[in-house]
């Protein structure tokens, strides 16, 4: 795939006025390297099912000055309650409308840089992390020091808009100190015409502590998600992570979740509501290092129309890794006859005392359900969104906080009605 | 209430009812008696619109309509229920958010207005006494991970909240032990009225020491080869099949 015209994009970044010319060589460091690997095709093992033409047929350009908010920016449609939110519109920090709780402190990514003496190890997995460093645009980190429990979740509300089409890098870090606790959201929201996010999320877990982090993809269907996480565990800690994915055209998720600690656990879990020809893939990578680790993962996907996904999840125990407990679940529902969904669920084991299981199932509504909740007086249609609706709620019970829970069963309600 | 004359139907090319000719006026209770096999769970499974089952030959009067152009729902709104031999789990759907919506679906059909939510967990939770369930069951979903006895009184509860006209039990009894069929029976019981009519289909004699029936049917190889009162089923006890 040819990256002529990111060549361009690129000079302008490291050539901007406002930015900042100390991460430059990072910039070009991770750009040549680019150049050299190329964006993935359909050749690479790990991107087979999902085709990238989205990219190279459009010209993205960085996201100037100029695609600011308006003078009056709304953001009621997107109200959770009892949250605090950190802002960003296509990529501009929106500063005097965000707001982070008591035990929170948000600084810049530059800042945490320094903070950190450069000592960031950015484990570039795909292509995609690498342009992450190299056009890197807002950066934040966001720290909670040593036995902070911070009950107010916190959000960043990531808005994509306008008529151009835009390319946004965001990077974010968590750094969870030794004992903390964190309601985590990031928050996709938007109506660009045509939009591509490259996200990059850096998530550090101090022993002991526990982070809840929902990922809400509800932009609009002309954009692009890639989602770059990165997760280490340290001692004892929990990360649980749930994907609400109901927007975007074509998406993609790589989770890379590091189990170093011993006895940390990590519970991932996606619902995925599809339509007409949006296409999500769901990439995911648990590495069982340390011993007494527990990982669990819970993905669903409902497909209507010609729409596609892919579960493609690679759980490694690693020599050593003893008393591992890991389990792999996707089921998915397949609404229409188009509809495709490719399930790979791995489990690769190099330890003796370990608990393993994975299982993989998709189908279409059960009949026999459906005619009993018609012999109970509901009608086809109703009984079949009652049961597509039950299937989503089993996966989406799991999220504790109430109203985020409410505000994911307002869209899927909606998207029932689609 | 129900007339069903000479009714003939298949699974594909086997012939499982081979004209069967039943009439059941309010408020009467039939037993319908057989082997396995016998084609008693397509007579339950045809009259409540299940589409398995081919109707060839004869037809369904409920209430001076025929039922074979109606669709499940336009029967269960008109009053037929079915207590499911095996009913089937909904994972993710809870009974009270399925019930609620069934309820008002019904009630919509009648022309009253619906439940609020206040009312309907009132009545419900009142139906749950009559069989022996508490009020945590309602927020499980439907029949996912119930015990045997579980299901059949989730299917009790149901035809308690539905108040059909014409309840069908597709061997209700079967699988319980002594306890769960008394609470099973003393919710039918409950649910009896002058204007409600059950077809009870089952294979022992035992829940109609309970629910005493009119009459009582011994279904053969897809034919009704012998109807009379309730000492058919004590017969039946005793002598077994082969007597038929």
């Amino acid at each position: 795939m040819s990256l002529s015209h990111f060549q361009t994009e690129f000079d302008k970044m490291i050539n901007r006025e406002y930015s900042s010319p100390e991460v430059n060589p990072l910039r070009k460091d991770a750009f040549l390297k680019l150049l050299d690997i190329g964006f993935p095709t359909q050749k690479w093992e790990d991107w087979r099912f999902t085709n990238l033409s989205y990219l190279k047929n459009k010209s993205f350009r960085i996201s100037d000055s100029q695609d600011v908010p308006p003078s009056v920016l709304d953001v009621s449609p997107y109200e959770i309650d009892d949250i605090d939110t950190i802002i960003i519109y296509n990529g501009h920090y929106q500063e005097n409308l965000s707001s982070v709780p008591e035990g929170v402190q948000l600084i810049s990514g530059i800042e945490y840089f320094e903070k950190q003496n450069g000592k960031i190890e950015f484990k570039e997995h795909t292509p995609f992390d690498l342009l992450n460093t190299a056009f890197m645009d807002i950066s934040m980190c966001i720290i909670v020091e040593p036995n902070m429990i911070v009950e107010t979740p916190v959000r960043i509300l990531f808005i994509s808009d306008g008529e151009s089409s835009i390319m946004v890098n965001p990077r974010v870090y968590l750094d969870m100190k030794e004992s903390t606790k964190l309601t985590f959201i990031e928050h996709h929201v938007g109506d660009a015409f045509s939009f591509f996010q490259n996200e990059s999320i850096f998530l550090s877990l101090g022993p002991n502590s526990i982070v809840d982090h929902i990922r809400i993809q509800s932009n609009s269907s002309g954009t692009f998600n890639m989602a770059n996480l990165q997760v280490n565990q340290g001692t004892d800690s929990h990360y649980s992570f749930f994907q609400f994915a109901v927007g975007g055209q074509l998406g993609r998720t790589n989770i890379h979740c590091e189990l170093e600690g011993k006895g940390s656990e990590c519970d991932l879990n996606g619902l995925a509501l599809l339509t007409s020809a949006k296409h999500l893939d769901d990439n995911i990578r648990v590495n069982h290092i340390a011993p007494n680790c527990r990982s669990n993962q819970s993905f669903k996907s409902i497909l209507k129309d010609e729409s596609s996904g892919v579960f493609n999840s690679r759980t490694i125990v690693q020599e050593g890794a003893q008393k591992s407990d890991a389990k792999q679940s996707n089921k998915n529902l397949l609404l229409s006859k188009k509809a495709v969904m490719n399930s790979n669920p791995q489990l690769e084991i190099n330890s003796d005392d370990v608990k393993c299981a994975h299982a993989s199932a998709t189908g279409e509504l059960d009949e026999k359900a459906i005619f009993y909740l018609r012999s109970r007086g509901l009608d086809i249609e109703s009984s079949k969104k009652m049961i597509v609706r039950g299937f989503a709620l089993e996966l989406l019970e799991k999220i504790k906080d109430k109203n985020i829970l409410d505000y994911l069963m307002n869209s899927l309600q909606s998207w029932l009605k689609l | 209430m129900l007339k069903i004359k000479e009714l003939k139907c298949s699974i594909g090319d086997k012939e499982i009812l081979r004209g069967i000719n039943l009439d059941v006026k309010p408020g009467e209770v039939h037993a319908i008696m057989g082997r396995n096999g016998s084609g008693k769970s397509t007579l339950a499974n045809v009259i409540t619109g299940k589409e398995t089952a081919q109707i060839t030959n004869g037809s369904i009067i409920y209430n001076n309509e025929d039922l074979n152009e109606k669709t499940p729902e336009e029967r269960s709104l008109r009053g037929i229920f079915l207590s499911f031999q095996y009913p089937v789990a909904i994972p993710g759907v809870n009974i009270t958010y399925f019930l609620k919506e069934a309820v008002n679906a019904k009630r919509r059909y009648l022309g009253k207005d619906e439940l609020d939510a206040a009312t309907f967990l009132r009545q419900i939770k009142e139906k749950l006494k009559l069989v022996d369930l508490d009020s945590s069951f309602i927020k499980r979903a439907i029949n996912d991970g119930f015990s045997g006895g579980e299901k059949k009184r989730n299917e009790i509860l149901q035809l308690l909240m539905l108040e059909p006209n014409l309840a069908i039990l597709d061997e209700t009894d079967s699988g319980l032990d002594i306890d769960a069929l008394n609470t099973i029976a003393h919710g039918i019981t409950t649910a009896k009225s002058p204007e409600r009519s059950f077809i009870i289909i089952t294979h022992y004699p035992r829940l109609l020491n309970y629910v005493k029936p009119d009459k009582v049917h011994i279904l053969l190889k897809g034919r009704i080869v012998k109807s009379g009162g309730p000492e058919l089923a004590q017969i039946l006890e005793e002598k077994g099949y082969g007597w038929v």
